[in-house]
């Protein structure tokens, strides 16, 4: 009591501080009759999510491109609407029927996502019939760093690999992005539920403590893979080894690029799989393309066989390249039990902020270089390309690679990190890929999104490369002359085609566009003799027998 | 993975199809069925003369793709999803338990009958591939009068549309787009300017005569032609059955919000494979057949294996 002369003053009633704990401990008792310690019996979860979640939930549902919590998630789908209604869902990539099921039933209501490619038709019909009301499309990292701030879930329903009864977690190759939503719903009481392939009684290591896991249920098969970063290697054309050698020549040997991530494309197969052949030509092995963000893409094996590749940090692993990462642990990140970790958010900010450079392909560009993959009446997001191709303005660390991107000697100048993209003037279907107005902006505007669905800004892009040349933006000193830069590379589409070929001589001679013959490279050079492999199986030949591709991926 | 049973259209219509379907008591009951409700013997309506009638044409792809629906049901295989070009949709409808089968060829034959009269000539459609939606649009926007019409009829595919309005409009569309670029641009051999505005009449004795007969729920999702969307309501069925041959159908849209749903196998009932070939193109992921080529044996066994893969 304190008294402050002539004032009488109330004390305010005691305020708890420890609601949520509260709350999560009010949660845990109905589970009493349904889990025995931790293990929900897998006939059970229906009912344990009723007992566990509560209308308006934030819920994270793991899932993204790769690896996904499908058990929970057809569970999920299963609850009474009545009972369960207005969650609000977090989730990577929105790629199952049901994820988007439990919007139509009610279930749900609120979306926050980073990719919904494979929904991307569906999810925009909803949100125009108004079945689902949109947080936003984030990035990746962005999705995740919200986590832990204003987006904090109640409940995340995660999958692993194996569970031993503490609660323990082994998630192997796919550790993937568990670890970080575990990681914040655990440490804010929140309810943690994983969903594992098989309960076991010593697990090979532990990814993810038991202390941090409420309960773990034994799902009825195991969690959906999908082999995303698989390419066949014979389906890579000419004209994609046209480019692939560009950028070595051009772009990896002249500015020296030691660490990088490549997006998953034929034509970053096509650069992975002419490194031994072509880059061993140019005598380039052990001076560029050492560390990489990524993923194993089995396209990189001759790479590494041949003494390319010094490590490699992954988002996730690849089916069927499971025993050749074992076999390799002084390239992989691996466990003591000899299998692989990877870990999406921290390979992520790597990809974002450790690499000198990030190469990747678009099916639109517009002609200051910003582009998009949003196609007309389709919300699909972009999952981490946005993350990895930008400049992180912030980044001091300097490497040969980002310090060549200097192009003034002011006392404050930086370097930047190198944002590539790779295309084709043309998709199929005689569609040019690059044009005068992204299809984004109208996509962003019947959607009613805050902002348009860029995926790479164009002031982030140093470098554009098509079958016509290269165009060095980086060197470019106002946006009249980088519109100038991309159409002189834009070959026949309507954007290439407003272009004063006049001017194209004066950037060739400025060092901002340069062609194939500029570079040395003969166009008829470019065939697919070069490749260092042209078929699924030469990739498991060069591996030793221990690649083991998926059967869609078996032709012999 | 789910199925999707595909009905086609006009323009897959083929001399004799009636009499190549299977040899089956269910398809001898859906002709009488037909033959009782139209009042002739429905086999006729297959030959060469007959099929110069989108009356016949439309009747006869009505059968066609009900009755071999009907006989893989006698092998025990149904489909999760079922979606029908234009016409195809009243089969579709059929096999969704919305409505029967009877009352479909009743409806159908009053559809095709007004649609006949409705333009006698100087309307037909055109078909333009190889160009991008967007540029076809501007092309569309610049040739449309007022007085003589052009619309987008059938969203088939990204890059294969057909247009529908007067025949001068047309075939200035058809010459901007080989211009701008088209892989290939064809007037149809039709006379009738279907799914576009100019059919609304048609839709509104359409929709009054569907008031009057029975709808059910859908057993399984029912693919709209006129929103894409997944139908599960008899009414919205309904809508779509009387408003689409007035309105643009977005098949593309439809089949892809199909193989978003689950469907990875599809299965085109007879006759042709017209439809095949768009699934074939737009999913390369998933396997497209049609019951003409692959014969029933094949589909009863995809369909089972594909129902039993999760």
């Amino acid at each position: 009591m304190i008294n402050v002369v002539g004032v009488k003053q109330e004390v305010p009633a005691r305020r708890s501080w420890t609601k949520r704990r509260d709350a999560k401990a009010e949660r845990l008792t109905g589970m009493k009759d349904i889990a025995s310690g931790k293990v929900i019996p897998t006939g059970r979860i229906v009912e344990a999510l009723e007992s566990l979640i509560v209308p308006g939930d934030r819920v994270s549902l793991e899932g993204n491109n790769q690896k996904q919590a499908s058990f929970l998630s057809a569970a999920l789908n299963q609850v009474s609407p009545e009972q369960i209604y207005d969650l609000h869902m977090i989730m990577s990539s929105i790629s199952r029927p049901e994820h988007l099921d439990i919007f139509e039933k009610g279930i749900a209501k609120k979306v926050d996502f980073a990719y919904a490619g494979p929904q991307s038709l569906r999810i925009a019909q909803m949100l125009e019939d108004g079945k689902v009301k949109m947080g936003e499309i984030h990035t990746y990292l962005e999705l995740y760093s919200r986590l832990f701030v204003d987006l904090i879930p109640s409940v995340a329903l995660v999958a692993a690999d194996k569970a031993d009864n503490e609660g323990n977690l082994y998630t192997g190759p796919n550790t993937e992005e568990t670890p970080t939503l575990v990681e914040a719903t655990a440490f804010r009481d929140g309810i943690v539920i994983a969903q594992v392939n098989e309960l076991v009684d010593e697990l090979p290591r532990v990814d993810i403590p038991g202390s941090w896991i409420d309960f773990v249920c034994v799902a009825d098969k195991p969690y959906e893979l999908e082999p995303l970063f698989t390419r066949d290697p014979r389906h890579i054309t000419d004209l994609q080894i046209l480019l692939g050698m560009m950028v070595i020549k051009g772009i990896y040997e002249r500015h020296e690029v030691q660490s990088l991530n490549h997006g998953i494309g034929y034509n970053t197969a096509a650069i992975e799989l002419l490194l031994p052949t072509y880059g061993e030509q140019l005598g380039l092995r052990g001076k560029i393309c050492k560390h990489w963000a990524s993923n194993p893409h089995p396209t990189l094996i001759p790479a590494i066989e041949s003494g390319w590749v010094e490590s490699i940090h992954c988002f996730g692993g690849e089916v069927g390249m499971e025993d050749y990462v074992r076999a390799r642990p002084d390239v992989f990140f691996t466990g003591k039990d000899g299998s692989m970790r990877s870990n999406r958010t921290l390979s992520q900010l790597a990809g974002q902020y450790a690499v000198d450079l990030f190469l990747g392909s678009t099916l639109q560009m517009d002609q200051y270089g910003n582009s998009s993959t949003v196609t007309s009446g389709r919300l699909a997001g972009f999952g981490g390309a946005p993350n990895m191709g930008h400049d992180p303005r912030g980044r001091r660390h300097s490497t040969p690679a980002w310090l060549n991107m200097m192009t003034s000697d002011e006392p404050l100048a930086r370097g930047r990190k190198l944002v590539v993209q790779v295309i084709e003037t043309f998709q199929t279907g005689n569609t040019p890929v690059i044009v005068e107005s992204l299809d984004a902006i109208d996509v962003g505007r019947n959607a009613e999104l805050a902002t348009t669905p860029v995926m790479i800004y164009g002031d982030d892009v140093t470098h554009v490369v098509t079958e016509e040349g290269i165009a060095y933006l980086y060197k470019t000193t106002n946006m009249e002359e980088r519109r100038e830069a991309v159409a002189a590379v834009a070959g026949v589409t309507p954007v290439g085609l407003q272009h004063d070929p006049k001017r194209t001589d004066q950037l060739r001679q400025k060092g901002i566009i340069a062609f194939p013959e500029d570079l040395g490279i003969r166009r008829t050079d470019a065939k697919r003799s070069l490749l260092a492999a042209k078929s699924v199986e030469e990739l498991v030949e060069w591996s030793g027998g221990l690649y083991n591709p998926p059967a869609k991926f078996r032709s012999w | 993975m789910s199925v999707a049973y595909l009905f086609p259209g006009q323009g897959s219509q083929q001399v004799n199809m009636l009499h190549h379907l299977p040899d089956h008591p269910v398809v001898q009951k859906t002709l009488d069925e037909a033959s009782e409700t139209i009042n002739e013997s429905a086999i006729l309506l297959d030959s060469e003369s007959r099929l110069q009638s989108t009356v016949a044409v439309q009747l006869c792809l009505l059968i066609a793709g009900v009755s071999t629906a009907r006989v893989l049901e006698t092998l025990e295989v149904k489909p999760d999803m079922v979606a029908g070009h234009s016409v195809g949709a009243f089969g579709a409808a059929v096999i969704a338990g919305v409505m029967d089968f009877k009352d479909a060829v009743s409806v159908v034959k009053q559809r095709g009958e007004w649609m006949e009269q409705a333009y006698p000539k100087g309307y037909g459609m055109g078909v333009v591939a190889g160009l991008p939606l967007k540029q076809l649009e501007e092309i569309l926007e610049n040739h449309t009068t007022g007085e003589e019409d052009v619309y987008f009829a059938n969203l088939n595919s990204p890059d294969q549309v057909t247009i529908s309005g007067s025949v001068t409009a047309i075939k200035r569309v058809l010459a901007s787009a080989k211009e701008g670029g088209a892989r290939k641009t064809e007037m149809l051999n039709v006379s009738v300017p279907s799914h576009c505005p100019l059919l609304e009449p048609v839709s509104e004795n359409l929709a009054s005569t569907l008031n009057q007969i029975s709808f059910h729920r859908p057993t399984i999702p029912y693919g709209g032609n006129r929103t894409a969307r997944a139908l599960r309501d008899p009414e919205a069925i309904k809508d779509d059955l009387a408003f689409s041959v007035s309105r643009s159908v977005k098949w593309h849209q439809a089949t892809s919000l199909f193989y978003e749903l689950g469907a990875r196998l599809f299965i085109e009932l007879p006759p042709g494979r017209v439809l095949t070939d768009l699934s074939c193109r737009a999913f390369p992921s998933a396997r497209s057949i049609s019951v003409s080529d692959s014969g029933l044996k094949t589909a009863q066994v995809l369909i089972n294996r594909m129902q039993q893969t999760q």
